[in-house]
C-alpha cells in the first residue's frame, strides 16, 4: 500500500519534534554537568594540594564524613523496621504516615533547621533535658548528625521501601512453613533479597547527609562541616578561597555515584 | 487430619468464605476450581499465611486457627517454586530439613540430587518445582500443601514424581491437600475431592461422587460433563416396577424411580431427587451409541442423526441430535470406526437409569 497523502507532512513533524526533544535535553545535559565540570577543572588541583596543606578543610571533611556515617547508621538502624512495615503491612493511617515520612524532603532546608533548633534547643523539653544528661545538640557534632538525619533518612526509608516491595513476600511464607520466625525469617531471606536495594538507598542518604548545608548551619555553625567551610569561605575570603574547598566536595560527589553505579551495575548482572 | 469449619480468610481484596470439608488423617485431597476461585489462598489460609477471619481450622485435632506457619508442621510448595534465589539448590533443600538425612533422602527421591551443583537461576521451571518439592518434604511435615506442584513438569517426569509424591504421602502417614486443574490427576491421586468457587466450598466427596453426582449444572459442567438438560422431575412409584423388574437393587437402597422430561424427551431416572424443576446430567462415557436398537438393559433409549465426530486420539466425540436436543456421547475410536459412524448417519443413543444424575 502506498503512504497517503498525509503521510510525509506526518513524517516531517515527527522529525521536527525528535530534533526538539534532542535539543532540549542535550541544553539540560549540559547546564547539569558543565558548571560541576567548569568546578573541578577550575579548583580541582588546588582543592587535592588543599588536602596535603589545609587543616582545617581535611578537619571540615573528617567531621562530614563521621557525622554523616553516623546519620546513616541511625538511619539505617530506625528506618529499616519502618520501611518494612511500609512496604509489608497494611493498616489504618499508612498513606499517612509515608506522607509524614516525605515531608522533610520537601520542606525548604532551613525551615527544617528552625523546626529542630525548636525540638532540640536548650529552651525545649527536649533539649533540656538532653542538656540535662550532659548531651548539648545545637552547636555540637551532634546538631549536625540531628541534621543530617532529618533531611536524609526519609530517602533511605523510600528506598528501602522499594526494596522490600520488590521481594515477593511469598519468599517469606515458605520460609516461615519452614519452620522460620518472622524475625529468623526476614534475616535469612528478605534481608538477603533486598540487600542491593538497601546498601543504595543508604548510599544515596550517606551523599545527601554529605551534601546537607541549610539545616546544618541552623544548629551548627561551628565546627564546620565541608558544605559550611565552603560556605564560610566564600562569604569571608570570595570565591577564589572557596573554590578549591567547593571543587574537592564536587568530587568527592564521585563517590557514591561510583559506588551506586558499581551496585546497580552488579545487580543487572545478578538478573540476567 | 485437615478440618475446616466454615472458615473465612481475607487476602487483598479476594475473600474465602464459609469453607467446610475434611480431609482425613493420612488422606489426600484435592482442591480443584477455576483459575481465581481461591485455591491458592485456601492453601495459604490452611499454612496461616493469610489469617482466618472467622470460622475454625483442625491441624490434626489441634486448633490450629491463630497458630502461627512455623508451629504448623506444614510443607508448602507454591507453583511457581519460590526458590530462595541467594541460595544454592543443595541449600534450598537443606533450609527448613528435619536433618541432612532427610534432605539428602527426599532430594534423591524427587531427582533433585543430580541439581544440587546448579544455581537456582539456571534452573528450568520443571526443575525448581523437584526442588521445591524436595525442600518442603525434607521438613518431614505432617500436613503437605501442594498448589500445582506438577505442572511445569514434563508429561513422562510428572507421571514418576506424581507417583513419589504418593508414595511419600502414604509412608510417612501424611495428610495431603492438592491443587489441581487436572481432573484425570485429582481421580488418580485424591482421596477426598473440593470443589472451590469464588471463594466457596461447592462440593466435597471422594472423586467419584463429585465427578458421578456433581451438586449443581455448574459443577457438572465445569467438571467436564457434557449432557446437562433442565427439567422437571416427577416421581412415578407405582408406576415405576414395570421398567425396573429386572434392576430391582437401586429401590433396595432407598431410591426412586423416576421420570426427568426435557423438552422432547423424557428420562428414566433412579435416583433420592425431589420432585420438581432441575437438571439432569449424563456423563457422555455412559451413552452407548449403536446402529439398531440395543437388547440391553438401559431404559433410556432415543434414535437421533449424527451431527458431528470428533476424534481426539482413542477417543471419539460423537453428537447426536434427538428431536432438537444434542447429546454427546464418547466412544473409542475404535468403536466408532466398527460401526462405521458418519455425519447423517441414524444412530439410537442408550443409557441407564442409573446414569442419569439429577441435581
Amino acid at each position: 500500500m502506498t503512504p497517503g497523502p498525509t503521510a510525509e507532512p506526518a513524517r516531517g513533524a515527527q522529525r521536527i519534534v525528535a530534533v526538539l526533544a534532542a535539543l532540549a535535553s542535550s541544553l539540560l545535559l549540559l547546564f547539569l554537568a558543565v558548571p560541576i565540570g567548569k568546578l573541578i577543572g577550575a579548583g580541582g588541583l588546588d582543592g587535592a594540594r588543599q588536602l596535603f596543606s589545609d587543616a582545617e578543610l581535611r578537619q571540615a571533611l573528617g567531621l562530614t564524613a563521621v557525622t554523616a556515617t553516623t546519620a546513616t547508621l541511625l538511619g539505617v538502624l530506625g528506618g529499616t523496621p519502618l520501611a518494612w512495615v511500609l512496604a509489608r503491612r497494611e493498616f489504618r493511617g499508612r498513606a499517612v504516615l509515608a506522607a509524614v515520612l516525605d515531608l522533610p524532603l520537601l520542606i525548604p532546608h532551613p525551615v527544617a533547621g528552625i523546626a529542630l533548633l525548636l525540638l532540640l534547643g536548650r529552651e525545649s523539653a527536649v533539649g533540656g533535658g538532653l542538656l540535662a544528661v550532659g548531651l548539648r545538640v545545637v552547636g555540637t557534632p551532634l546538631g549536625i548528625v540531628a541534621a543530617m538525619l532529618f533531611v536524609a533518612a526519609p530517602l533511605f526509608i523510600s528506598g528501602a521501601r522499594e526494596a522490600f516491595a520488590r521481594v515477593e513476600p511469598r519468599f517469606e511464607a515458605v520460609a516461615r512453613t519452614l519452620g522460620d520466625s518472622p524475625l529468623r525469617a526476614f534475616v535469612r531471606v528478605t534481608l538477603p533479597l533486598s540487600r542491593r536495594g538497601l546498601v543504595a538507598s543508604a548510599v544515596v542518604m550517606w551523599a545527601r547527609a554529605v551534601s546537607e548545608f541549610g539545616a546544618i548551619v541552623i544548629l551548627t555553625y561551628n565546627p564546620k562541616v565541608a558544605s559550611v567551610l565552603s560556605y564560610d569561605r566564600f562569604t569571608s575570603f570570595g570565591l577564589r578561597e572557596a573554590l578549591p574547598v567547593a571543587a574537592v566536595l564536587a568530587m568527592l560527589a564521585l563517590i557514591p555515584l561510583i559506588a551506586l553505579r558499581t551496585l546497580r551495575g552488579a545487580d543487572d548482572g545478578a538478573r540476567s | 487430619m485437615i478440618d475446616c469449619r466454615a472458615l473465612s480468610a481475607r487476602h487483598g481484596s479476594f475473600r474465602l468464605a464459609d469453607v467446610s470439608f475434611v480431609v482425613p488423617a493420612g488422606e489426600y485431597g484435592v482442591v480443584i476450581g477455576p483459575a481465581g476461585s481461591g485455591k491458592t489462598t485456601l492453601l495459604e489460609t490452611i499454612a496461616g499465611i493469610v489469617p482466618v477471619t472467622s470460622g475454625t481450622l483442625w491441624l490434626h485435632g489441634r486448633d490450629a486457627t491463630s497458630l502461627v506457619p512455623e508451629a504448623r508442621s506444614i510443607g508448602l510448595v507454591y507453583q511457581h517454586a519460590f526458590l530462595f534465589p541467594h541460595l544454592s539448590v543443595a541449600q534450598n533443600i537443606a533450609y527448613g530439613a528435619a536433618s541432612p538425612e532427610v534432605a539428602e533422602l527426599v532430594a534423591r527421591r524427587f531427582g533433585a540430587d543430580a541439581l544440587t551443583g546448579r544455581p537456582v537461576r539456571s534452573l528450568s521451571g520443571g526443575e525448581r518445582q523437584l526442588v521445591a518439592l524436595a525442600r518442603a518434604f525434607a521438613r518431614r511435615p505432617s500436613t503437605v500443601l501442594l498448589d500445582e506442584p506438577f505442572s511445569a513438569l514434563d508429561p513422562r517426569r510428572r507421571t514418576v514424581v506424581r507417583r513419589e509424591v504418593r508414595a511419600l504421602h502414604r509412608e510417612w502417614g501424611l495428610t495431603t491437600l492438592q491443587v489441581t486443574h487436572d481432573f484425570t490427576e485429582a481421580g488418580l491421586l485424591g482421596d477426598v475431592a473440593i470443589l472451590l468457587d469464588d471463594g466457596r466450598a461447592l462440593q466435597s466427596g471422594t472423586p467419584e461422587e463429585v465427578f458421578r453426582r456433581p451438586a449443581s449444572p455448574y459443577i457438572a459442567e465445569f467438571l467436564g460433563a457434557e449432557n446437562v438438560l433442565a427439567g422437571t422431575t416427577h416421581i412415578l412409584d407405582e408406576r415405576a416396577p414395570d421398567w425396573l423388574e429386572g434392576d430391582p437393587a437401586p429401590i433396595a437402597h432407598g431410591y426412586r424411580a423416576m421420570e426427568f422430561a426435557s423438552g422432547p424427551l423424557t428420562l428414566y431416572v433412579v435416583g433420592d431427587f425431589p420432585a420438581g424443576a432441575g437438571y439432569a446430567v449424563i456423563r457422555a462415557e455412559e451413552i452407548v451409541l449403536s446402529l439398531v436398537p440395543p437388547d440391553g438393559s438401559a431404559r433410556n433409549r432415543f434414535r437421533g442423526v449424527v451431527t458431528e465426530l470428533a476424534t481426539l486420539g482413542a477417543l471419539t466425540r460423537v453428537t447426536v441430535d434427538i428431536t432438537g436436543v444434542p447429546l454427546v456421547a464418547s466412544l473409542t475410536t475404535r468403536s466408532a470406526k466398527e460401526l462405521g459412524l458418519t455425519v447423517g448417519a441414524t444412530v439410537t443413543a442408550s443409557f441407564k437409569a442409573m446414569a442419569v444424575h439429577l441435581c
